[in-house]
């Protein structure tokens, strides 16, 4: 339908991101898997927060929303129920999604919301130059925990698929092939999809970082059902492993489905309401 | 003009406001003007409830001072609402003749203290009967209450309605036995009026001006927006969602207006705290969205059930930096109509954030409106459809920029919390931020210039004593002022519906043709006298200011007493 390549996705604006970073992985993710779903540019819009991860709308073609931080998947929401036929992306950090914004994450997962979100899952504020976040390890020195975190770490796929996200996968920006085919995946599922992608921060978490990680990848086994929460308990909250794959995949009724059925119960193919309909509360009509 | 006002108090289930609300509703049909209160004692459900009907042949402005008859079903239940309820002097107490009256509550001149057996002549209609009193001692539409009844009671059984008339009619022949009061209402029946609140009428507002999508946190006194509205968009194509926070509710809006689809959000002043980082984000973004902001006692959570004109510092300066947004108040019910749909106008127009401040008292009382006053021109967004060269920020002389909307081929771009250039892309160079600052802020300049009438002024037009006020104020003012008149003294109101950009040339000019200045305010730290300081020139030897906190609406007679400390001193 479109002779897109991943090149077409492209902006002239040059990323902000240090060299090595881990979100130019995502983002040439990104252009692949918008270049495979032959989407339109301007059928598509990126949301995100604040964070070096969040500047990433401004590099994708396509309408962009760089808001506030932590407050990316609101502003989605609206964006989908507003105009359900757009594509709607919604990305961000570790901190951006969980910290600040976690009641959101909480919400538009448990609403099944009709729109996928990347998050860029580096274990720091790296914008804000290098302190603790939700997902840094306990005992890592960051700037802010000098004497080592004393806070417990969490998993966002973890969260994702308490909340009620209805497709919950893990990525690691490194593996540009493999992280493509996630987001499509993620991207073609009907209602919540969240995609965690391991990506690394050199800056902050250490030169060797993609080494490091590289050295922990592992893939889901052969016979994994994504359909059982109970089969994911196993792949979530890992410390030595990290596990590429889709976790966790079920079909359910999208935020999008429920409001058309509201339509139809509120009016159904009746006649359009008119004023006086819209004023009958109001009238003294006896 | 010939007129009356009740007050019935009882406990849960004495359906003291149901009273009210059936009373109201016949009055309307027969053409009368009603104002309606209610007040509520703590309790979730049930507990002592108090209602206060208004009723005027001619349009009325404020709730009364005083009441002309006060039905009790229980004395306790009254204990609470004693200071909110002033009876006239030549009041008529109807109360349980089971249950004895205070001593303060005696009879004396022309009161009347009266005994009823309500609990014995009507177990389960003591409120319809007290009805039928109140109509044939006050000479109410008795034909009009009848049918309101029935209609009231439509969905149940025959023998219930049957039931209700007959207490009704027993109210009626009750009167017999009764001493008659001076005054009974005079009236012509005219064509019949509608019987909405403040928030109805932002309702119906927003669906006439084409709003589509609502957001919204649950919030006392604001919540009867979201209310109507999840039930009334989804019947015309559009949705309502109930976020998990105020925060989200605006984020949602900010999306659904980048969307293209006019959108909405409504709140009281702990969720516009929450709010003020996205309007800076809906300012700076040029996205045009309406805040209603239904303001109640404050600070923090403060007195959620009453009304308080102290959000106005928030409205106007809310959100950190050099924010533009534009702010709009109501009068009354019926202006909250008028200003709700100027407030999308405005907001679409000029891709600006307006919020609209409205207060409980407005917001929560029920008003008789001319059907055929609701009708308001609307203005839609204008979108790009040159887009050759198209900047979505471009610089131009009154500050808007061409605009596309997702969906739209050729128009994609970037929006921002950062500051950026004309074609959305983040710069921290001071001289872009320097021409975006001065861009959107000419903003301001071309809705001033356009909706510079929105202010309201009565009175002669140079005047002893100029009342300078805004909101919820306006009601009792506007009444003063006529009584003020009539008696002979000098006296005006200037009333900007339009905060911010302030009509200044109108504003000044009014300020010049008035020899006293009073402005009148329901906030403890007169917002509104310093926020006109930083506007006008207010002359400060003749400059007054009467600004106490809220929670009791202002009444007629205390603008009347300020009024008078004033008039003459200069003439």
């Amino acid at each position: 339908m479109n002779g897109y390549t991943p090149q077409s996705y492209k902006t002239d604006l040059k990323p902000v991101w240090c060299a090595g970073c881990g979100d130019f992985g995502v983002l040439n993710s990104l252009y692949r898997a918008l270049a495979d779903l032959k989407f339109e540019p301007h059928d598509t819009v990126v949301v995100s927060g604040i964070g070096c991860s969040s500047r990433l709308p401004g590099y994708v073609e396509s309408y962009g929303f760089n808001s506030l931080h932590g407050r990316g998947l609101p502003i989605a929401t609206g964006v989908k129920l507003a105009s359900p036929a757009l594509n709607v992306i919604a990305v961000g950090g570790d901190g951006d999604g969980i910290a600040i914004g976690g009641n959101h994450f909480l919400h538009a997962a448990r609403r099944n919301t009709d729109l996928t979100y990347i998050m860029m899952d580096n274990e720091i504020y790296g914008l804000t130059k290098g302190q603790a976040a939700p997902t840094t390890p306990t005992g890592d020195k960051t700037k802010s925990t000098t004497y080592g975190n004393p806070e417990a770490a969490v998993d966002p796929c973890a969260l994702a698929i308490s909340f009620g996200a209805t497709w919950v996968g893990r990525a690691f920006s490194g593996d540009v092939k493999g992280t493509t085919e996630l987001m499509k995946k993620a991207i073609a599922h009907k209602g919540f999809s969240f995609l965690n992608i391991v990506s690394p921060c050199v800056t902050w978490r250490g030169d060797d970082q993609h080494k490091e990680i590289r050295a922990k990848l592992a893939a889901l086994p052969a016979d994994y059902d994504p359909s059982s929460k109970a089969s994911s308990a196993a792949y979530v909250s890992e410390t030595d492993v990290v596990t590429t794959g889709v976790l966790y995949e079920v079909d359910n009724k999208t935020l999008v489905d429920e409001i058309l059925e509201i339509r139809w119960r509120a009016q159904g193919d009746r006649q359009p309401p008119t004023r006086k309909d819209l004023l009958k509360a109001f009238t003294p009509a006896f | 003009m010939s007129e009356t006002t009740f007050s019935i108090v009882g406990s849960g289930g004495d359906g003291a406001v149901a009273a009210g609300d059936i009373l109201s509703m016949a009055c309307a049909r027969d053409g009368l003007h009603v104002i309606k209160t209610e007040a509520y004692g703590p309790q979730i459900r049930g507990g002592e409830s108090s209602c206060t009907v208004r009723i005027s042949s001619g349009k009325i402005y404020a709730q009364s001072d005083t009441v002309d008859a006060l039905i009790v079903f229980n004395w306790a239940d009254f204990s609470r609402f004693r200071s909110e309820i002033a009876l006239s002097p030549d009041a008529f107490v109807l109360h349980e003749a089971d249950d004895k009256a205070p001593d303060e509550i005696s009879a004396g001149g022309a009161r009347q203290v009266i005994p009823v057996p309500f609990n014995k002549l009507a177990p389960k209609g003591k409120n319809i009967l007290a009805l039928g009193i109140l109509a044939e001692l006050f000479g109410l539409p008795i034909g009009a209450l009848r049918a309101a009844i029935a209609q009231r009671f439509a969905k149940k059984a025959q023998a219930v309605i049957d039931a209700n008339l007959a207490s009704f009619d027993r109210g009626v022949a009750y009167c017999d036995e009764l001493p008659k009061p001076a005054k009974r209402l005079d009236y012509v029946k005219s064509p019949s009026h509608l019987l909405m609140s403040g928030n109805e009428a932002s309702a119906v507002a927003a669906i006439d001006a084409g709003c589509r999508f609502f957001a919204g946190y649950p919030i006392t006194p604001s919540s009867e927006i979201l209310h109507f509205l999840a039930d009334w968009l989804p019947k015309i194509g559009g949705s309502t969602l109930q976020t998990e926070d105020e925060l989200a509710a605006i984020g949602a809006i900010v999306g659904g207006s980048f969307a293209g689809v006019k959108s909405m959000t409504a709140t009281s002043g702990p969720g516009l705290s929450l709010m003020a980082e996205m309007l800076g984000l809906a300012s700076i973004a040029e996205l045009p969205v309406v805040i209603v902001n239904v303001q109640r006692g404050g600070p923090s959570t403060g007195i959620p059930t009453k009304s308080e004109q102290s959000d106005l510092m928030h409205a106007l300066y809310a959100s950190h930096g050099d924010t533009p947004r534009v702010v709009l108040a109501c009068n009354d019910v019926e202006d909250s109509y008028h200003a709700t749909v100027e407030a999308f106008n405005i907001a679409e127009e000029f891709q600006v954030p307006v919020i609209l401040l409205t207060d409980q008292s407005i917001a929560q009382r029920r008003e008789t409106i001319a059907a055929e006053s609701l009708e308001h021109d609307v203005v839609d967004r204008r979108l790009a459809h040159d887009l050759a060269d198209y900047k979505r920020y471009r610089i131009t002389d009154d500050g808007v920029s061409p605009m596309t909307v997702p969906g739209q081929a050729g128009g994609m771009y970037q929006t921002n919390g950062l500051e950026h250039d004309e074609q959305g892309r983040p710069s921290s160079m001071y001289i872009v931020h320097e021409r975006m600052n001065e861009k959107r802020f000419r903003k301001l300049d071309a809705i001033a210039k356009k909706y510079g009438k929105l202010f309201t002024r009565f009175g002669p037009k140079k005047a002893d004593v100029g009342i300078l006020c805004w909101g919820s104020s306006t009601g009792p003012v506007r009444e003063a002022v006529e009584q003020l008149n009539k008696e002979g003294l000098s006296v005006a109101a200037f009333v900007p519906k339009l905060l911010m950009p302030l009509p200044l040339a109108e504003l000044e000019q009014f300020i010049a043709a008035c020899n006293e200045l009073v402005v009148l305010e329901l906030s403890y730290s007169k917002q509104f006298y310093n926020y006109l300081r930083t506007q006008v020139d207010l002359p400060k030897n003749r400059t007054h200011v009467y600004a106490r906190s809220g929670g009791s609406a202002l009444r007629v007679s205390e603008v009347i007493d300020q009024v008078k400390l004033y008039a003459g001193v200069t003439a």
